[in-house]
């Protein structure tokens, strides 16, 4: 186990590193980072006072090695429009996407299960159809025009709500449930299909001869089994829900991390950019890290096959 | 085996056993309609305008899509009361007509969806067959960044490079092709590990054949329907996320018509002018749920085992 740990762990510092090498990459494959900051009024000079303050003068090697130091250090350089480090401005934007991330995230997992199961356990009726017309209706709608169109009825029409903006529990409502519509879906048909495999199975059997009850046989023993599945694809969830995050805050302007990435990228601002894909990278890595872990402590085969 | 299958032969059974009449209507209705809906969007795509073979003004959209006319805006869908067929679905704030938006708007969704399922396709399955045939430190080291990949969001790596090159129609593809053939890899791969086992793969390996050879001419002839099935699955999802990039303003630049920034121009006029994001959004939802059966109905008919895609 020590072992399997130890591997994986390096084998994440080294994706790290070729993360790094190809975000660094990708931020220069347009040629000059410093045309993109210079205004029409900048001379040769200005240009080339831009060239020096970035360290764009220096040789490739050395201009990667410099941004990889300064990652180590959490130095991720200033924004280039709010002139502030852009550590900082990330500081106060994470805790609004997470007040939005975390309680979609759980709406969108307690209703996949409850949904999911209940579509299982009565396949093909009423209730069933109605689980799989939801799946297919949240997979085609794309998640910006239901909020579009969220925000027209409830905040408009009816004004019930308000439009968009951080505040009150009622701020809440919208964003919370168009970002867990967004994730919904995916993660329903996903415990109604393992939930079907492990209804099929012969534990299940035993436990219906053994005279359980269904209720015991369904939420006990076949969904401990059947959340199985919906966790392998954390990451995958993960990847949604920061999709679905960036998409809903822009629309309800909410001060998140999606937010100010949009920010960014119409103002041209790269540290910026960068500094929160870097971010995100790592997240990535370290949940696929806390996910093999996770799994390999569960079942000991993973273990030995993979060192 | 055989005798059993004459066996079924001789008694007369339904054509499809287990399901009722209104269930095998449902059925063939949801494989129909589909096809339609697709058919008719690529034949407007293609037919937009006749400008690809000399001929810029004989096409199916009325007007020019980026053509601003300021007399013309907001101008509602015809059935309105302030409505003309002059403009079948009315017009956006700068009198632009909506449906000949619509329709070039097809035109681009189809081609970035395309292009980015040829080349994803391409590299998912020489990397899924490579990994899941020689094994060992180089399938280990493919399937980690397979599953980096999977777990990246395709939205953050547009935005680098939107940041980076400016948005365009080229940005979006590469964006998106960037991690899109992760899919591709974790799919062949397990299908090749499967295959590389059977008798067949293993004769071939006595006879002397060169791994690439096998590679090449026994284990891809085999992968291509589950390729299919997973291309065909793909075509709804690459949809959305081009129209999401557009919507956040780094997928195709404006004035070009992009279903995902014809939702964006009316975001802010919906109590006004609720037609200039609703019939893109339309749009978006027919096509994406019109490929998602079609690609149901092929893995069905294709591949059931692969019913967990």
């Amino acid at each position: 186990m020590v072992r399997f740990i130890i591997v994986r762990l390096i084998q994440t510092v080294v994706a790290l590193i070729g993360i790094a090498m190809l975000i660094f990459v990708l931020v220069r494959v347009s040629g000059d980072p410093a045309l993109m900051l210079a205004t029409a009024a900048s001379t040769e000079e200005d240009i080339q006072q831009i060239r020096v303050n970035l360290g764009l003068d220096k040789s490739i090697p050395e201009q990667f090695w410099i941004f990889v130091t300064d990652v180590v250090k959490g130095d991720l350089g200033k924004s280039l429009f709010k002139k502030r480090p852009v550590t900082e401005m990330i500081g106060t934007a994470l805790p609004n996407s997470l007040k939005l991330i975390i309680p979609s995230w759980v709406l969108a997992m307690v209703g996949a299960l409850l949904l999911g199961v209940l579509g299982a356990t009565r396949r093909d009726g009423f209730l069933d159809n109605g689980v799989k017309f939801i799946a297919i209706l949240g997979q085609a709608l794309p998640g910006f025009w239901v909020a579009i169109v969220a925000v027209f009825i409830f905040s408009v029409t009816w004004q019930i709500l308000p439009t968009s903006g951080l505040g009150g529990i009622d701020h809440y409502v919208l964003p919370v449930c168009t970002l867990g519509f967004f994730v919904l879906p995916g993660m329903m048909r996903l415990v109604r299909s393992s939930m079907l495999d492990v209804l099929d199975s012969e534990y299940i059997k035993l436990a219906r001869i053994k005279g359980l009850s269904e209720r015991r046989i369904i939420w006990k023993h076949a969904l401990r089994n059947a959340v199985i599945a919906p966790l392998t694809v954390a990451g995958m969830l993960f990847a949604m829900l920061i999709t679905g995050a960036v998409i809903i805050e822009t629309v309800f302007s909410w001060p998140g991390i999606g937010f100010i990435i949009v920010e960014g990228v119409l103002a041209r601002d790269f540290p910026l950019v960068q500094a929160i894909v870097i971010m995100v990278a790592v997240f990535v890595l370290g949940i696929n890290l806390i996910v093999d872990i996770t799994y390999a402590y569960i079942d000991p085969q993973i273990r030995y096959q993979q060192t | 085996m055989q005798e059993k299958a004459s066996d079924s032969e001789t008694t007369a059974k339904p054509v499809v056993s287990g399901l009722s009449r209104r269930a095998r209507i449902m059925k063939r209705l949801t494989f129909i309609i589909p096809v339609v809906i697709l058919s008719l969007i690529i034949f407007v795509a293609i037919f937009a305008d006749l400008a690809w073979i000399g001929l810029p003004d004989v096409g199916l959209a009325p007007y020019d899509p980026v053509k601003m006319s300021l007399p013309d805006r907001l101008k509602p869908p015809f059935w309105d009361e302030d409505g003309s067929t002059a403009h079948l679905l009315g017009t956006d704030k700068m009198g632009r007509d909506i449906l000949s938006r619509l329709i070039f708007g097809a035109r681009i969704s189809l081609s970035v969806s395309l292009l980015v399922i040829l080349i994803t396709s391409f590299v998912g399955t020489v990397l899924g067959i490579l990994g899941g045939y020689l094994g060992g430190r180089t399938e280990a080291f493919l399937m980690r960044i397979t599953d980096i990949s999977l777990a990246f969001p395709p939205i953050l790596v547009a935005m680098l490079l939107a940041v980076s090159m400016g948005p365009s129609f080229t940005t979006v593809v590469l964006a998106i092709s960037l991690l899109g053939w992760a899919p591709y890899a974790r799919l062949i791969r397990g299908e090749t590990l499967r295959l590389r086992e059977m008798d067949f793969v293993a004769q071939a390996r006595v006879i002397g054949t060169s791994p690439f050879r096998i590679m090449l001419r026994h284990i891809f002839p085999n992968v291509i329907n589950p390729l299919i099935i997973i291309m065909t699955l793909q075509v709804g999802l690459l949809i959305i996320t081009e129209a999401s990039l557009s919507f956040l303003g780094v997928g195709i630049p404006p004035p070009a018509p992009s279903w995902g920034n014809m939702v964006n121009d009316g975001r802010n006029l919906v109590d006004t002018a609720w037609w200039i994001s609703t019939f893109p959004g339309i749009a978006i939802a027919l096509v994406v749920m019109s490929g998602n059966f079609f690609g149901d109905w092929l893995r069905d008919k294709l591949d059931p085992r692969l019913r967990q895609l």
